[in-house]
């Protein structure tokens, strides 16, 4: 896998879909798994499939990224040369549309020629998926392709999945057309927004739809030119998480409570790795109750907790009742208040006695560092 | 602590051989503690904590396992471009190769680090102790006595004072008599064998027990005594707070037992004094339906469907259906089997108790050691 570096490039589209969660964040950023940001999957299965050199496009919005990417240390990426490159947005007027991916690449085209891999893997942190880079990788080199684009068959009766990248294939494997799912079929291929492709191709592209001006997005760009390359498709047949919405988000954390999936997530193929916080163990006192939840250090249990995530450093107090909810990193619940179907962010507090209730569908989310105190 | 420049000599060579097949592996200060840690750990978070930049770690017995623990020391923020953490294992030279043959041989045969830092102060630390402690307290008193070695010493219960090195003073704390585990203690002050030392001081007197062939190179035996017959400036710093020398499997087991006390003075939660370890990035525990956690510790990478009371449990733990824990301290990657039985024990590291197996007893009172050689009873 040394020759091919990791390309994170974010997609500031659904920002606009997590409310308060993602007001100071940008969701990649969004805490999952009771200790794990989401881009910490992106990045650790690359890293746990040889990729030295791995890209990250930030967005704005980039403090926490700065503060939890660091040096790239906890992914062994703090090396003297190649390891982890953070790219901020650069506003640049000559280009068209400054904040585009295609002006974003070219304004990094330098770091593309200079690195001394020869194909790029481009993903999308929000799509979590443990793909096995290597063989799919060895798949690409082998068929001869261009470009080698990643899907899932996903069996969809009820309309989970609208509105997400439809990708059309032929007989032999290779790409016809990418569209949009609208749920008048049972099932479709989810394209997962992660390809391989050779580098000097993907220099070609961007080089020529900036001189052009036809395209904005690169995904626009290749499309267009699907006819002129070998294109052909990778099947992904794990488990897939696409974080799209707070519904999605909130889903994708309790689909962690399932063995199989958080076998699949955690330990195959390489575990997931993340900013460490030097936390003690959780403590559970003489009135704890926990069914069925993933707990993370660092926290004080006193009260019940019912399929929940529970982020580090958590304080849960007597008679509290906790279920179905995510509640982040230093978050504190008091004695005797009740949490259903809920997020609380960062350092928020529900204090005593007070109870907060949202639905499966829209879970009722507590700002960070934000009290919901008793009436 | 810049313009009082103090070097930590950590002394981790230690076999612990009261801790039985605990130490079978590995050093005392590598043996796990509290759920996470390793014993270690705690003096060296003390030293990081303290604002320490130097310090040298000093090993002998089986140091692979503290090896792989303390790395370049970046746990503790040890990595850096001056100073840092330096491994001092025994070496060989021009006289051929030794051993450490005691405390004090163990650094005098290190002079040379010692003199290439040139510190103003030494700090004599052992690494396998479990406290908390800001060694700038124990500074300011040395500095504030102009004493050539300032010794730290915690009140112990007078019934098992004479189990320690007593150490007796006069009414401005400077000590006037050393009393190895006396039959009649005159006082309950116990040496915790901490010491800081004036550098020029201390390399005075490593020559000279160097020299003294009769001598045992121990610090407490021989090198403050004989200062103290030499009637330097010593002085006892009284220590307050939590601190426990796990020299025996009991002993280990009641300290670990102490953390879930909510009276217990070590706070491993302090977010001002953080306990630190090398981390391995393990998945949060996961806790099934029909399980029961209480009064217990536990760790990452778990993944309980019994029922665990009054106990610790390290990282990497399965505990399946039906199975149950009390009172016991589990080690990283145990694995208790369905409906087995676990009271009182100690179970080190990777053991696996079988399905419905039996190990301890709830209530004849004593401590049950399982390694993958068998059970030990204390």
């Amino acid at each position: 896998m040394e020759k091919c570096i990791g390309v994170i490039s974010v997609n500031n589209s659904v920002d606009n879909k997590f409310g308060s969660l993602c007001r100071h964040r940008p969701p990649y950023m969004l805490p999952i798994g009771g200790r794990y940001r989401l881009i910490d999957f992106a990045i650790s299965n690359l890293v746990n499939h040889g990729v030295r050199n791995i890209a990250i496009y930030t967005g704005d919005k980039i403090r926490s990224t700065m503060d939890h990417l660091g040096d790239g240390k906890p992914w062994d990426l703090n090396r003297r040369f190649s390891g982890l490159f953070l790219f901020p947005p650069v506003y640049d007027e000559r280009y068209k549309l400054p904040y585009s991916d295609i002006a974003q690449y070219h304004s990094t085209e330098i770091f593309f020629e200079q690195v001394k891999e020869k194909y790029v893997f481009i993903a999308n942190p929000l799509i979590i998926a443990k793909l096995n880079i290597s063989q799919a990788f060895k798949y690409f080199l082998e068929s001869g392709a261009d470009i080698t684009m990643v899907y899932n068959k996903r069996y969809d009766p009820f309309g989970e999945f609208i509105n997400v990248e439809n990708m059309h294939i032929d007989k032999e494997g290779r790409l016809i057309d990418i569209g949009m799912n609208l749920g008048t079929q049972k099932s479709f291929n989810h394209y997962l927004e992660m390809l391989f492709m050779k580098k000097d191709l993907f220099l070609e592209i961007i080089r020529e739809t900036i001189e052009s001006g036809e395209a904005h997005y690169f995904k626009e760009a290749l499309l267009a030119r699907k006819d002129r390359y070998k294109i052909n498709t990778y099947e992904f047949k794990g488990h897939v998480d696409y974080i799209r919405d707070i519904k999605t988000y909130y889903e994708a954390n309790f689909n962690l409570l399932k063995k199989d999936v958080s076998m699949e997530l955690f330990f195959e193929g390489g575990t997931i790795y993340t900013k460490t916080k030097d936390e003690p163990s959780t403590l559970y006192k003489e009135t704890a109750n926990v069914q069925n939840s993933l707990i993370a250090n660092g926290c004080v249990i006193e009260g019940n907790v019912d399929s929940s995530i529970i982020f580090r450093g958590v304080k849960i107090g007597k008679n509290a009742i906790v279920k179905n909810s995510i509640l982040m990193q230093k978050s504190v619940v008091e004695d005797g208040a009740i949490i259903v179907n809920s997020i609380l962010d960062k350092q928020a507090k529900v204090r005593k006695g007070a109870s907060i209730a949202g639905s499966p569908l829209m879970p009722y989310v507590v700002e960070k560092y934000a009290e919901v105190t008793k009436d | 602590m810049n313009e009082n420049k103090v070097v930590a000599m950590l002394l981790a060579g230690g076999q612990g051989s009261r801790l039985k097949t605990l130490t079978k592996n590995i050093a005392k200060p590598a043996v796990p503690f509290g759920g996470k840690y390793r014993i270690i750990d705690f003096a060296l978070s003390n030293a990081a904590n303290s604002g320490i930049s130097d310090i040298g770690i000093l090993t002998q017995y089986k140091p692979y396992l503290l090896n792989t623990h303390i790395g370049i020391g970046s746990s503790w923020d040890y990595d850096r471009n001056t100073g840092g953490l330096r491994v001092l294992p025994p070496f060989t030279s021009e006289d051929g190769g030794r051993w450490y043959t005691g405390t004090a041989n163990a650094v005098y045969e290190n002079i040379d680090y010692l003199d290439e830092v040139d510190p103003d102060y030494v700090l004599i630390l052992s690494g396998d102790h479990i406290y908390k402690m800001d060694y700038n307290e124990l500074l300011n008193f040395h500095l504030e006595k102009k004493a050539d070695v300032s010794i730290a010493v915690i009140e112990v219960p007078w019934e098992e004072a004479s189990r320690f090195g007593i150490v007796n003073i006069d009414e401005d704390n400077r000590i006037v008599e050393f009393d190895e585990k006396p039959e009649v203690p005159k006082n309950n002050m116990a040496s915790m064998g901490i010491y800081m030392f004036t550098w020029g001081k201390l390399r005075e007197y490593l020559i000279l027990d160097a020299q003294d062939e009769r001598s045992k190179h121990d610090f407490g035996m021989n090198v403050l005594p004989r200062m103290l017959a030499d009637n330097n400036a010593m002085y006892a710093w009284n220590f307050k707070g939590y601190w426990k020398d796990v020299g025996t499997v009991r002993s280990y087991w009641e300290a670990n037992m102490d953390l879930l006390d909510d009276e217990n003075p070590l706070n491993i939660y302090d977010r001002n004094w953080r306990i630190f370890t090398r981390n391995r990035n393990l998945p949060p525990h996961y806790v099934a339906r029909e399980s029961l956690i209480i009064n217990s510790l536990v760790n990452e990478g778990c993944y309980i469907r019994g029922e665990i009371k009054n106990s610790i449990l390290f990282s990497d733990i399965t505990v399946e259906e039906g199975a149950k824990v009390n009172k016991s301290v589990i080690h990283p990657g145990v694995t208790i089997k369905a409906g087995a039985q676990v009271n009182n024990a100690v179970i080190t590291e990777r053991v696996v108790i079988g399905p419905g197996e039996k190990i301890g007893s709830e209530d004849d009172g004593k401590i049950y050691l399982v390694t993958e050689d068998g059970i030990m009873v204390e």
